[in-house]
C-alpha cells in the first residue's frame, strides 16, 4: 500500500506541475495556498439540481470559515469536478484527486453507483471519501477511508414511523417510495417500525425517479384504503404525489420524508401540500443558533431564497471538513484519524456531530415534527388537520 | 370492479399527454424517416419559453400558447436549416446523430440559462375539476385532449388535401421522384419541421402545466416514451401515432394495476416489442407503405476506409502498452481505461451496427448482463475473477442473443427502436427481480480485478489488463471481417434480399454477430463490475447505449481501429474539457455537430 502512495505522489506532484496554472478556477487568487477539498458530484445530467445545491451549501460555510480566519490562518477551498453522477467519471476523478497531492480529501458523490464505485480508488489511494448525502447501507463499508454524516435511516425512518401512528395516530398506511437503494432501505427501516408501533402497512408501492405519472399507483392506494399516506420522496416526486392524490380525490393525512423540506416543495406542489406532516431535521423558526445563523447567512447570501435539506446537509458538510482539517492538518492519513477525534462540531443536521467509530457514521440527528400550513412550513402544533 | 374504470380513465389521460410528442415525432418520421431525438429537447424549451411568458410576462393563455409555439418553430427552423439540411446528401445515419447532438446542445443551453433545479409553471385555466367514476379530471386534462386531437385531424387534412400536404407525402414517398416533379423537397422540410417543434414545444408547455413542474431532465423521458407510441401507432403515422399512445398509456396504467408501480415501464418496452414484432410497421401502418428503408446498407456513404499501415497500429498499440512506464498521472491512465472498456463495447457494436446494419440502442444492457453474472458468479459462488470474466461475456452473449431474436425480421430504424426497448427492459427486469439482482439496493462489495491468484489493483496492471483484452478482441474482430464471415455479414447489410438468394440464412448470421459481440460488451460489462465493486441498475443506463452508438459512428461504421479511436475521443474530450465545468457537455454536443457535418462517414470511414 504504502509503495502506491509514494508512486502515486510522484506521479501527481508531475501531473500537478504540468497542469497546475490551469486549475486555479477553484483557487482564491491569494498568495498563500490555500487548503485544496475535492468534490465529486453533478454539475450536469439528470442531477444536476444536487450538485449546484450543494454549491450553495458549500459557499456559505466557506465564507464563514474564511471570516473566521480560514484554517490555522489558511484558507480552505474546493475544486469540485463534474461526474454527472456516472460512475464511469466519478472513478476517474477519483483518480485524479488521489494523484493530486494538494487535495487532502474528498467529498461527494451523490448517487450510490458513483460514489461506491469510486470507493477502492480512495480507499486503495489513501483519501478520505467523505460522503454526505450516503445512506446507503454498505457506504462506510467500503473501507476505513470512508465516512459519511449522511442521516442514516435507520435513525431517520422510526422517528418518521413515530410521527406517523404515535403522534398522528394513523393505523392503516400506504407507503409511496422511491425506487432506489435509499428508497428501498427507508421503506424497510420504516415498515419495520410501524408495525412496531402498531400500525399495518396495507400497501407499498415503488416507483422510479423518472416517474411522473401517479394516478393509477394512487387508485392502487386507494383500494387499499389506508387512512395515511407515506411518502419516501424527494421534494419533486413527493410534490407530483401530493397533487395527484388530491386530484384523484384521496384526502388522507400525508406524512413525509424529510428528503421533501425544500422550499421547491411548497412551490411544486401549491395547494395540495397543505397539511402535509413532514419529520426534519431542522424548521425555520428553530430556536437553536447554528440554525439561525445557517438560515440568516443562507437568505442574505443567496437574495431572500430558503435553504432546504440538500443546502443543509453541504454546509454541514464544509463545516465537518474544516473541523476535521483543522484536528488533523493536511497529512491525508492525519485527516482520516481525525474524523475519530473530532467532537461536538456545531451541525445543522445533528445539533452537535460527533462520529460513531464503528460504522463511520454520525447517529442522532436531530428531529422536528413539522406541518405545511397556509404554504409555509410550520412546527406541529399537535392539533389533527 | 369500478377501479377498473378508474385505470382506464388514468390509462387515457396519460396516454393524452404522450400523444403531444408522438405526433411531432410521428410527423417528422414520416416526412424524412428520422427519429428526432431532438423532439424532446424543443419540448424542454418550449415548457421553458412557456414558464418565462407565464411567469415573468405574465402573458394570458392564448398568447403563451402563440408564444411558445412560435418560438418552437423557429427553433425548429434553426435545427433544420444549419442541424440537417447540410446533411442531407450525407449518410442516412448522420441526421439521426445530429439529432442527438442537437438535443445535447438544446439542453444543455435551457440548464445553463435557468439552472437545473425544478421550476413551477402554474396552470392559467380555472382550477374546477369534474368528478369521472372515482377521480377528477381538469379542464387541462381536456385542453391536452383537444390540442392532441385537434392537431392530429389538422395534420391529417393538411396532408391529405392541401397542396404543400401532398408535397409533404410525395416527398415522404421518394425524395428523388417529388424533386423530379418539382417539389420543393426543402420548403416541404422547413414546413415539417416548424409544425412539429410548434406542437412540442406547446406540448411541453401544457406537460409543464399539467404537472405543475419543469426541470432540465424531463427531455429524454419524453422523446423515450414519444417513440414507444408512435412506433406502436406505426411510425410516420400521425392519427396512429395518438392512438398508440392511448394503447401506451392504458397497457402502463393496467400493468400498475395488476403488477404494481415498479413494473409499470415493464410493460410499455414489452407492448413495444410485442408490437414490433407481430406488426413490424405498427399498429396503423398502411399496406400502401413502403418498407422501412435501411438505417444504414444502401445509404452508406460510398466512402473509401483510411488505410492505416499495420506499422501505424502496431507503434500506436505498442506506445499505449509502454504509456505506464513513462511518467502519467493515474488520471490519465484510469481516462484510458474507461477508454478501452468503452472500446470493448464499440466493437461489440460497430459490428452488429455497421458490419451487419443491426443499429442498436440498447447496448448498455449487454453491458449489465454481463457486469451481474460476472459479479454474481464471483460473489456467490465464488468463482475467481478471470472465469467469472469470462462467464459474464458468454451470459451476455446467449441472453443477448435469444432476447434480440425475435427482431431478426426487422429493418432500419425499426430494428433501434426493438434494441432500445429490450434494453430498457434489461434494466427494469434487474430493477424487479429483487431475488437474484437484489434490485434496487445493488450488488456491492464485488471482488477486485485478479487473474491467476494475483489482484489486479493498481491503476497500472488494471491498465495493460483491459488493454490487452481489447487488443485481443479487436484482433480476433478484424480476422473474423476479412474471413467469408465478415463478407457475408457485409452482404446482408448492403442487400439483404440478394444475400438471401445467394442462400446466406440471415438469422444465423445476424446471431453469429450477436454472440460475437454481446461476448465483447459482457467482458466490458464483467472488467466494470469489478473495477467498480457496486453496480446497480442504473450503471449501465440508456444514455451508455447512446454514447457507444456515437462512438461507433464517429469512428466509422463496422471500423475496428475506428471503434477505438472513437472510443478513447468520446471518454477524453469531456476530461479534457472538464475545465470549462457547466459547459462541457455543451461544448462535447458542439464538436459532436461539427463532427457529424464534416465528416460524416466518420473519422476513419465505413468499412
Amino acid at each position: 500500500m504504502s509503495n502506491i502512495d509514494r508512486r502515486s505522489l510522484v506521479k501527481g506532484s508531475l501531473a500537478a506541475m504540468m497542469a497546475g496554472a490551469a486549475f486555479s478556477r477553484a483557487a482564491f487568487a491569494q498568495s498563500s495556498e490555500p487548503i485544496l477539498l475535492g468534490v465529486s458530484g453533478p454539475l450536469t445530467g439528470p442531477n444536476a439540481q444536487y450538485g449546484t445545491q450543494w454549491k450553495q451549501g458549500f459557499d456559505l460555510a466557506l465564507d464563514e470559515i474564511q471570516a473566521a480566519g480560514g484554517i490555522n490562518g489558511r484558507k480552505l477551498a474546493y475544486q469540485f469536478e463534474d461526474s454527472q453522477s456516472d460512475p464511469r467519471q466519478s472513478v476517474a476523478i477519483a483518480q485524479k484527486f488521489v494523484s493530486d497531492p494538494r487535495i487532502v480529501m474528498e467529498l461527494g458523490d451523490f448517487s450510490s453507483p458513483a460514489s461506491m464505485a469510486a470507493s477502492p480508488i480512495y480507499q486503495r489511494g489513501g483519501l478520505v471519501q467523505f460522503g454526505f448525502t450516503n445512506s446507503h447501507p454498505d457506504f462506510t463499508k467500503g473501507g476505513d477511508f470512508m465516512w459519511s454524516t449522511s442521516v442514516s435511516q435507520a435513525d431517520e425512518q422510526p422517528l418518521l414511523a413515530s410521527y406517523a401512528v404515535r403522534r398522528l395516530g394513523l393505523k392503516k398506511l400506504a407507503v409511496l417510495h422511491l425506487n432506489t437503494d435509499w428508497g428501498r432501505t427507508s421503506r424497510d427501516y420504516f415498515v419495520k417500525a410501524a408495525k412496531e408501533y402498531g400500525a399495518e402497512v396495507a400497501v407499498t408501492e415503488g416507483y422510479i425517479a423518472e416517474e411522473r405519472d401517479f394516478r393509477s399507483t394512487l387508485v392502487r392506494v386507494r383500494d387499499a384504503n389506508p387512512d395515511g399516506l407515506i411518502l419516501i420522496s424527494y421534494y419533486s416526486d413527493g410534490a407530483l404525489i401530493a397533487r395527484q392524490a388530491r386530484q384523484v380525490g384521496l384526502k388522507q393525512t400525508i406524512c413525509a420524508a424529510s428528503s421533501v423540506y425544500s422550499p421547491k416543495f411548497l412551490e411544486l406542489g401549491g395547494e395540495a401540500v397543505e397539511d402535509v406532516h413532514l419529520g426534519t431535521r431542522y424548521f425555520p423558526q428553530d430556536p437553536r443558533p447554528e440554525v439561525k445563523k445557517f438560515i440568516a447567512g443562507f437568505k442574505a447570501k443567496y437574495g431572500g431564497q430558503e435553504p432546504d435539506a440538500f443546502n443543509a446537509y453541504s454546509y454541514d458538510a464544509m463545516n465537518m471538513a474544516a473541523a476535521v482539517v483543522k484536528i488533523g492538518g493536511t497529512d491525508r492519513r492525519a485527516i482520516r484519524d481525525a474524523f475519530a477525534k473530532v467532537k461536538d462540531v456545531s451541525s445543522v443536521i445533528f445539533g452537535a456531530a460527533t462520529f460513531d467509530v464503528e460504522s463511520r457514521r454520525v447517529k442522532g440527528a436531530m428531529n422536528a415534527e413539522l406541518v405545511v400550513r397556509k404554504g409555509q412550513f410550520a412546527l406541529w402544533d399537535g392539533k389533527p388537520t | 370492479m369500478s377501479s377498473w374504470l378508474d385505470y382506464t380513465i388514468n390509462g387515457l389521460i396519460v396516454g393524452n399527454v404522450y400523444a403531444l410528442v408522438a405526433v411531432g415525432l410521428a410527423l417528422i418520421f414520416g416526412v424524412s424517416r428520422l427519429i428526432n431525438f431532438a423532439q424532446g429537447s424543443i419540448y424542454l424549451v418550449g415548457a421553458y419559453i412557456g414558464w418565462v411568458a407565464v411567469v415573468q410576462l405574465h402573458t394570458p393563455l392564448p398568447l403563451t400558447i402563440l408564444v411558445v409555439a412560435v418560438a418552437a418553430a423557429l427553433v425548429g427552423l434553426i435545427i433544420e436549416r444549419f442541424g440537417l439540411r447540410p446533411l442531407q446528401n450525407s449518410v442516412r445515419i448522420a441526421p439521426l446523430l445530429a439529432t442527438i447532438g442537437i438535443s445535447f446542445v438544446l439542453d444543455q443551453l435551457v440548464m445553463l440559462t435557468f439552472s437545473p433545479n425544478p421550476r413551477a409553471l402554474p396552470s392559467q385555466l380555472p382550477d374546477v375539476r369534474f368528478q369521472v367514476g372515482n377521480g377528477t379530471i381538469g379542464p387541462l386534462d381536456l385542453l391536452i385532449a383537444g390540442v392532441g386531437i385537434t392537431s392530429a385531424l389538422l395534420l391529417f387534412v393538411f396532408l391529405r388535401y392541401s397542396k404543400l400536404g401532398w408535397a409533404v407525402r410525395a416527398t415522404a414517398q421518394d425524395r428523388d421522384a417529388a424533386m423530379q416533379m418539382g417539389v420543393d423537397v426543402n420548403r416541404v422540410n422547413q414546413a415539417v419541421f416548424g409544425i412539429a417543434a410548434a406542437l412540442g414545444g406547446v406540448s411541453g408547455m401544457l406537460v409543464g402545466m399539467y404537472y405543475n413542474q419543469i426541470d432540465t431532465a424531463m427531455s429524454l423521458q419524453a422523446t423515450l416514451k414519444g417513440v414507444v407510441a408512435e412506433v406502436v401507432g406505426g411510425a410516420g403515422n400521425v392519427p396512429g401515432a395518438v392512438i398508440g399512445s392511448l394503447l401506451l398509456g392504458l397497457v402502463e396504467s393496467y400493468g400498475v394495476a395488476v403488477f404494481g408501480t415498479s413494473y409499470r415501464n415493464l410493460f410499455a418496452f414489452l407492448l413495444l416489442v410485442v408490437v414490433l414484432v407481430l406488426r413490424p410497421n405498427g399498429l396503423f401502418a398502411s399496406a400502401r407503405q413502403a418498407p422501412p428503408e435501411p438505417l444504414t446498407g444502401t445509404f452508406i456513404a460510398p466512402s473509401r476506409p483510411v488505410r492505416i499501415p499495420r506499422w501505424a497500429l502496431l507503434v500506436a498499440a505498442g506506445g499505449f502498452a509502454i504509456l505506464p512506464l513513462f511518467p502519467v498521472s493515474f488520471y490519465v491512465l484510469q481516462t484510458l481505461i474507461n477508454a478501452w472498456l468503452l472500446g470493448m463495447l464499440a466493437l461489440s457494436l460497430t459490428l452488429v451496427a455497421g458490419t451487419i446494419g443491426q443499429v442498436s440502442l440498447g447496448h448498455a444492457a449487454l453491458l449489465a448482463i454481463g457486469a451481474y453474472t460476472s459479479a454474481l458468479l464471483s460473489l456467490t459462488l465464488s468463482v475467481p475473477v478471470g472465469l467469472a470474466i469470462i462467464g459474464g461475456g458468454l451470459m451476455s452473449a446467449a441472453l443477448g442473443t435469444l432476447l434480440i431474436s425475435p427482431s431478426f425480421r426487422l429493418r432500419g430504424h425499426y430494428v433501434s427502436i426493438a434494441t432500445l426497448a429490450i434494453g430498457e427492459i434489461v434494466s427494469l427486469v434487474i430493477l424487479n427481480w429483487e431475488s437474484v439482482t437484489r434490485g434496487p439496493i445493488g450488488i456491492s462489495g464485488i471482488p477486485p480485478l485478479s487473474l491467476f491468484g494475483y489482484d489486479l489493483i493498481s491503476p497500472t496492471s488494471i491498465y495493460w489488463f483491459s488493454l490487452a483484452v481489447m487488443v485481443v478482441l479487436a484482433l480476433l474482430q478484424a480476422r473474423l471481417l476479412g474471413s467469408h464471415l465478415g463478407r457475408s455479414f457485409r452482404a446482408i447489410r448492403d442487400d439483404d434480399i440478394a444475400a438471401r438468394a445467394y442462400g446466406l440464412s440471415l438469422n444465423r448470421y445476424k446471431s453469429l454477430a450477436f454472440i460475437f459481440g454481446g461476448f465483447a460488451a459482457g467482458v466490458s460489462g464483467g472488467i466494470a463490475a469489478h473495477l467498480y465493486s457496486y453496480i446497480n441498475h442504473e450503471t449501465f443506463n440508456t444514455q451508455q447505449s447512446i454514447l457507444a452508438l456515437t462512438v461507433v459512428i464517429l469512428g466509422g461504421l463496422g471500423n475496428v481501429v475506428g471503434a477505438i479511436v472513437g472510443s478513447v475521443a468520446l471518454v477524453g474530450l469531456p476530461e479534457v474539457f472538464r475545465l470549462a465545468a457547466e459547459y462541457r457537455i455543451l461544448i462535447y454536443g458542439i464538436v459532436l455537430l461539427l463532427l457529424v457535418r464534416f465528416r460524416p462517414q466518420g473519422l476513419l470511414g465505413t468499412i
